[in-house]
């Protein structure tokens, strides 16, 4: 007993004290850190001050002025609108996830901040330019205005974009249809103030549109009545389930299973290739019959999976407390309950010993890496399996397919894994029959894997292929 | 008391029958070697001692219980097949393998530096092995033999691979062992090394068992009965054949003649014939070494021919400095 804890510790030290290892499964924690600390750095950076002026030439004679008057207006009240509207959403999101005062203050920081980063604090003026206006000379000056990097305009008063509005744009040419308008703007304009322009010039011209319809007026219209009659309801789906009523899944909730698979996937991957690489060097070290004078090539077998075990329980730590440390900064804990953690562990455990012993078996069964790679493609296509049928799974997580693919061995733990943080819960007599099922069949892998690791540790020369891999197992 | 005991050991890999209805006793604080040319199942016997791979058929006891995995602690153990894990220190490596063999873990720091010291290896402590040489990879894979002091020691192909200095060394901490009372066993292809060390000798052929005994009397058996002869006068040798006794007469080299005798002669009372009958520099009676023995019982005859002798020998220096 003590000497298989010898030879997992000896393992776990020799993957985990590697260079490798560590700038591997530690540096990108490390770098979300590093990144969440420059963001705090930078929270009181403001987005990018735009300063200058427009020149809207109006070929109508109806909307240039109304434009004129409402671009840097406009502007300004897109700028609060689009605040308000995120500041909302996150009051929103704290309340429905019964967060204390403290993270929703904390939250609602980070989302000032980030709004002052998306926002351009825009010091527009616009200014009616004569109908004829020379355009191609206005793109001229347009062109030789720099705009630098972070925003900051050269130049006072540089002029930053040129509208022109023909007069097909307000009135209907023959065929019914309305004409649209021009915007010439200096390279690196910011987006925002782009956009900000297009929406107020199109109102605008939509407005005096319908001020100056003859049918509308008659009707005694206005544009603000037809505006709100025109505006889409916009709504939330609701769920009706047995315990209660709740929003249906956002994205969010979505991605969380995919998380799970991640980390299982990851986990399990790392701890099988390191076992399998560990095996083969014994075997092409000769250490292996040294060891054996010492242990039981089971004790060694099951020490080393313990091991090997214990790093993919490190890697799972590492990344899923990253994970729920992330989920409680973003007040979203109640999308993972402990239970869900627990049982992402069992499954682990199962996926984890399956695929180590079938590792062990290959990295005995083989005389160097290179030769384990046929060997390695059939269990490879187990892992990636469920990334075939995530989807399916994902859009039913209770269909008859995901349910039957649940009990089936060995891939049993992807399944639920897939299921576990999906939008409906399982049923649960499911999970103590998948555990079942999955442990059971890690235990009859560990057996078959055991049989044919006591007779490949000491096979050198021809690989065997599966046929000679059965008979081992049938023999031993 | 009886350190091994094996009663008709068979091992067949496939077609080929590596060891054959094998019997083996080895008593209690003997010094063994197990001698055997390439292939002739020496490996393959070890290692069904050491429950790394199973008998066909057969009985084995290793220090009275029925396999070694039960007393593996009282059991040191080199494999022929000798390696070390590269990355890790010589240090690391040898507390690992103290650990593997149940030694008290407080003690065993001290020991495995205590070791390095005597192997020559003392600054070694903390290098990687892979940046030892092969030699002193093999010196510390001796150390993981013996450290845990057990009361069976085998060795498969100790000396292979050591510089002079180094092979002196390594008898001296085998015979250190024994006269600590332990067990013994050692492989080899080094005849000379067995002849030095051993009190009882195993030889096998074929995965038959050629010879079982104490290097006296396995040595008192193949007495070759012959006598090397330098007359004063190199006119005399002619008169050499027909002396009493002599069955045949052939030069061994300047002025040198082997003489063999009739099995019914007296070695003794033949020295003195020819003492009394022929001037002579120098008569000694010449005397089995085990490496003749070994060639004889793999040549499958007494008296094989210089060439095949020769073709052997060449091999079995070179097996031995490997």
């Amino acid at each position: 007993m003590n000497r298989m804890f010898a030879v997992a510790w000896r393992e776990f030290v020799s993957v985990v004290w590697t260079r490798g290892f560590l700038l591997g499964v530690f540096l990108p924690p490390i770098m979300a850190a590093v990144a969440g600390f420059a963001v705090m750095l930078v929270k009181n950076m403001e987005g990018p001050r735009v300063q200058g002026h427009i020149v809207v030439v109006d070929h109508s004679s109806v909307v240039g002025e109304d434009a004129v008057r409402r671009l840097p207006e406009d502007m300004a009240a897109r700028s609060r609108e689009k605040a308000e509207q995120i500041k909302k959403a996150a009051e929103e999101a704290s309340k429905k996830f019964s967060v204390s005062p403290d993270q929703a203050a904390q939250a609602s920081s980070i989302v000032e901040m980030q709004t002052k980063q998306m926002l351009p604090a825009a010091d527009v003026r616009a200014q009616l330019g004569a109908p004829d206006e020379d355009i191609e000379k206005l793109k001229e000056t347009l062109r030789n205005v720099v705009i630098k990097a972070r925003g900051e305009s050269s130049g006072a008063d540089p002029l930053l974009a040129v509208v022109v509005i023909p007069k097909g744009a307000i009135e209907p040419g023959p065929d019914g249809k309305f004409g649209v308008f021009d915007l010439f703007v200096a390279p690196k304009l910011d987006i925002e103030i782009q956009q900000g322009i297009e929406r107020s010039v199109g109102d605008a011209i939509v407005d005096a549109r319908i001020a100056g319809d003859a049918r509308v007026k008659a009707a005694g219209l206005d544009a603000k009545f037809l505006r709100s009659m025109l505006a889409r309801p916009n709504i939330d789906a609701v769920t009706i389930t047995k315990t209660g009523e709740r929003k249906s899944i956002g994205e969010l909730q979505m991605l969380i299973p995919v998380g799970f698979m991640i980390l299982l996937m990851v986990s399990v991957m790392t701890t099988g290739q390191y076992l399998m690489t560990t095996v083969v060097e014994e075997k092409s070290s000769r250490v292996m019959e040294i060891l054996l004078s010492a242990v039981s090539p089971m004790q060694l077998m099951t020490g080393k999976i313990i091991g090997h075990l214990a790093v993919g329980v490190l890697i799972i730590g590492i990344y899923g407390s990253v994970g729920i440390a992330s989920l409680i900064y973003f007040a979203l804990t109640q999308l993972v309950t402990p239970m869900t953690f627990l049982l992402l562990i069992g499954y682990f455990v199962c996926a984890a010993v399956t695929m180590a012993a079938l590792m062990a078996a290959i990295g005995a069964a083989v005389n160097e890496l290179r030769e384990a790679q046929t060997l390695m493609t059939p269990v490879i296509m187990i892992t990636i399996l469920p990334w075939m049928i995530w989807f399916v799974i994902q859009r039913a997580p209770n269909s008859p397919l995901a349910t039957t693919l649940s009990f089936i061995p060995v891939v049993s733990p992807y399944v639920m894994v897939l299921r576990l943080g999906g939008s409906e819960p399982i049923p649960s007599w499911q999970h103590p029959v998948a555990l079942a099922i999955s442990a059971l069949t890690s235990l009859v892998v560990l057996w078959g894997a055991a049989k044919i690791f006591r007779i490949g540790i000491l096979m050198y020369g021809k690989p065997p292929n599966f046929k000679t891999l059965l008979h081992w197992v049938r023999m031993a | 008391m009886l350190a091994i005991e094996i009663r008709g050991l068979t091992k067949t890999f496939g077609p080929k029958v590596a060891v054959n209805k094998l019997d083996l006793s080895v008593p209690q604080g003997s010094l063994c070697g197990f001698i055997g040319p390439n292939g002739a199942g020496k490996t393959t016997t070890i290692r069904m001692i050491m429950s790394i791979i199973f008998p066909d058929s057969g009985e084995l006891r290793v220090l009275g219980k029925a396999s070694a995995v039960e007393s593996k602690d009282r059991i040191g153990y080199l494999p022929e097949e000798r390696g070390v894990y590269r990355k890790m220190k010589v240090g690391a490596f040898l507390n690992y393998m103290g650990k593997l063999k149940g030694i008290d873990p407080g003690a065993t720091e001290n020991k495995v530096r205590s070791w390095l010291e005597r192997m020559g290896l003392p600054n070694e402590y903390k290098k990687k092995c892979e940046e030892l040489s092969k030699g002193m990879q093999q010196k510390v894979q001796f150390i993981s033999a013996v450290m845990h002091e057990p009361d069976l020691l085998i060795l498969d192909e100790v000396f292979s691979g050591l510089d002079p200095v180094n092979r002196r060394l390594i008898r001296e901490l085998i015979d250190e062992q024994h006269k600590a009372g332990r067990t013994v066993i050692f492989s080899t292809h080094a005849m000379f090394e067995a002849e030095q060390l051993c009190d009882q000798i195993f030889m096998i052929h074929k995965g038959n068992k050629m010879l079982d005994g104490s290097l006296q009397s396995i040595l008192a058996k193949f007495d070759p009965r012959s006598m090397l002869v330098e007359p004063t006068n190199t006119g005399d040798a002619e008169r050499l054949p027909a002396l009493p006794g002599v069955a045949s007469c052939q030069p061994a080299g300047k002025a040198l003649y082997e003489i063999r005798f009739n099995d019914t002669v007296d070695p003794a009372q033949a020295m003195r014939s020819i003492v009394d009958s022929i001037p002579v520099r120098r008569v000694e009676v010449k005397r089995a070494t085990l490496e003749d023995i070994f060639i004889d019982v793999v040549l499958g005859r007494a008296g094989a021919s210089t060439a095949d002798r020769e073709t052997i020998r060449n091999e079995l220096a070179a097996a031995s400095s490997e």
